[in-house]
């Protein structure tokens, strides 16, 4: 019988509703696949030392950021399971990167990794924002490369 | 840092650099946090010199009244007689608005620091160092440039916009090319200017050069970094093309013909009221140029992502425009 390689999937996470909803998306697409492990990835942002007072204020700031989005990635994590998907096939990873483009760190950070699709919430930024603050959604499906990428309403 | 200067001394270095004699009693300050005492004809101790503060800097723009910057003093160098500016630790975090969307900015004296070591020799910035005074607030020495900024040269030409156009703006492109290298560099070290604009760009006098200033603004960025830098960057560019803003009141006004013709994807993407499609008003504008442009505009079908790619399209715009010129 012919065997398939197993499905490599990268999911983007934030904070955002619509990062949930893709990891919904996920968790009802293929959470019946036994060949698709998932891994849930959190860029975050190394904070400007510039924007604290002090550098107790950054740390703070850091730590409690770090544990909320930990908190979120072990929350998905935990929704994938639900679904399906088996322990050993979810797994997480928070990246602290100083970032010219989020989107192109996210890439960054998975290049040569073998993922086969890219998965993540779009914000529904206007034309305005996208224009002064860019948009991560349209910096990967822009950049991407062998690999496909979903964007989830 | 104690006092190392007598009064005698401080009073002896005023009387040899400066032209007129001190006509008040001499204050002296080792501690800038007050930066509202620190007034005219008082003495600020840093780094073992004196600097003779002469008063408070201002900063105006779009027909508001001068807004005085109590945190940037105007000095005379007592050991060298320079003018300077002193810029003192001045923390502020708000809430900016354009176009309806939110950003957090602030002021960071540590930034400002960072990119003058950055830029000490770069010919396209302001240049000054960094000073701790007694309670190690970060106090910034910088030189005083003296020449008009980018904004008032290009409003003082006073030629039509054809002639200025084919006579006058082959040297501002080339300051303004310049510019832009300047803050490619900057980016290149993930470092933002932070506010560009068009009275940030000093011509120097003495030597011709075009120089970015004011360096402490930030702002807290989303998924690009270099995203408003980049904005800043295609208004001046518009401002410059346009010999001033080009505004939809303006061209209704004087040409009603073309004003029928303009669309919403001729405007700025931020600034409604301001064409970015300048060929259609001035046609003599070569094809590369007005497409770098309209890359600020509603009509793009990308927007530029970094310096670089705009920096590569003015390059390319600039073979083209050495036709123009005369």
């Amino acid at each position: 019988m012919k065997t398939h390689p197993a499905k490599k999937i990268l999911i983007a996470v934030d904070e955002s509703l619509n990062s949930s909803r893709a990891v919904d998306y996920v968790a009802r697409i293929l959470g019946s696949y036994r060949d698709v492990s998932c891994e849930l990835l959190h860029v975050m942002q190394e904070p400007e030392e510039d924007f604290f007072l002090t550098r107790e204020d950054r740390d703070k700031w850091f730590d409690g950021q770090r544990a909320k989005m930990e908190g979120i990635l072990e929350e998905s994590r935990e929704r994938l399971i639900r679904a399906g998907f088996a322990a050993n096939r979810v797994r997480t990873r928070l990246s602290v990167r100083r970032c010219p483009t989020v989107s192109g760190c996210i890439l960054d950070e998975t290049a040569d990794e073998g993922f086969d699709a890219l998965v993540l919430g779009r914000k529904g930024v206007s034309a305005k924002e996208e224009f002064l603050f860019g948009s991560v959604s349209s910096g990967i499906i822009r950049h991407a490369k062998r690999m496909a990428v979903w964007v989830v309403n | 840092m104690p006092i190392t200067l007598s009064k005698d001394e401080l009073l002896g270095r005023i009387n040899g650099t400066c032209l007129t004699p001190l006509d008040q009693e001499l204050v002296v300050y080792t501690d800038a946090s007050d930066f509202f005492a620190l007034d005219r004809g008082n003495i600020l101790i840093l780094g073992g010199n004196g600097y003779l503060i002469r008063g408070n800097t201002r900063e105006g723009r779009f027909g508001l009244d001068d807004e005085v910057k109590f945190w940037v003093k105007r000095a005379t160098d007592l050991a060298t007689g320079a003018l300077k500016i002193i810029k003192i630790p001045f923390f502020e975090k708000f809430n900016a608005h354009i176009a309806g969307l939110t950003y957090e900015c602030y002021r960071s004296p540590g930034k400002e620091s960072r990119i003058l070591q950055l830029v000490a020799e770069h010919p396209n910035f302001m240049h000054g160092i960094s000073l701790a005074d007694d309670k190690d607030n970060n106090v910034r020495v910088m030189e005083f440039i003296h020449g008009p900024s980018l904004a008032d040269y290009v409003a003082s030409l006073d030629l039509d916009h054809e002639r200025y156009f084919h006579e006058a703006f082959a040297p501002i492109f080339e300051g303004y090319l310049e510019c832009v290298r300047a803050i490619a560099f900057l980016h290149g070290h993930l470092e933002k200017h932070g506010d560009i604009r068009r009275d940030h760009v000093l011509i120097d006098r003495d030597t011709g050069r075009y120089r970015w200033i004011d360096f402490d603004y930030n702002y807290r960025h989303r998924e690009n970094m270099f995203g408003y830098d980049l904005f800043g960057l295609g208004n001046i560019l518009a401002y410059i093309v346009g010999h001033g803003d080009v505004t939809v009141q303006d061209v209704r006004r004087d040409k009603p013909a073309l004003f029928d013709t303009l669309w919403g994807e001729d405007l700025n993407i931020i600034f409604r009221n301001r064409v970015m499609n300048l060929a259609k008003i001035f046609p003599y504008i070569p094809r590369s140029l007005n497409e770098v442009l309209r890359h600020f505009s509603p009509g793009a079908n990308y927007h530029y992502e970094n310096t670089s790619q705009f920096l590569d399209d003015l390059e390319e715009a600039k073979i083209d425009l050495v036709g123009c010129w005369t």
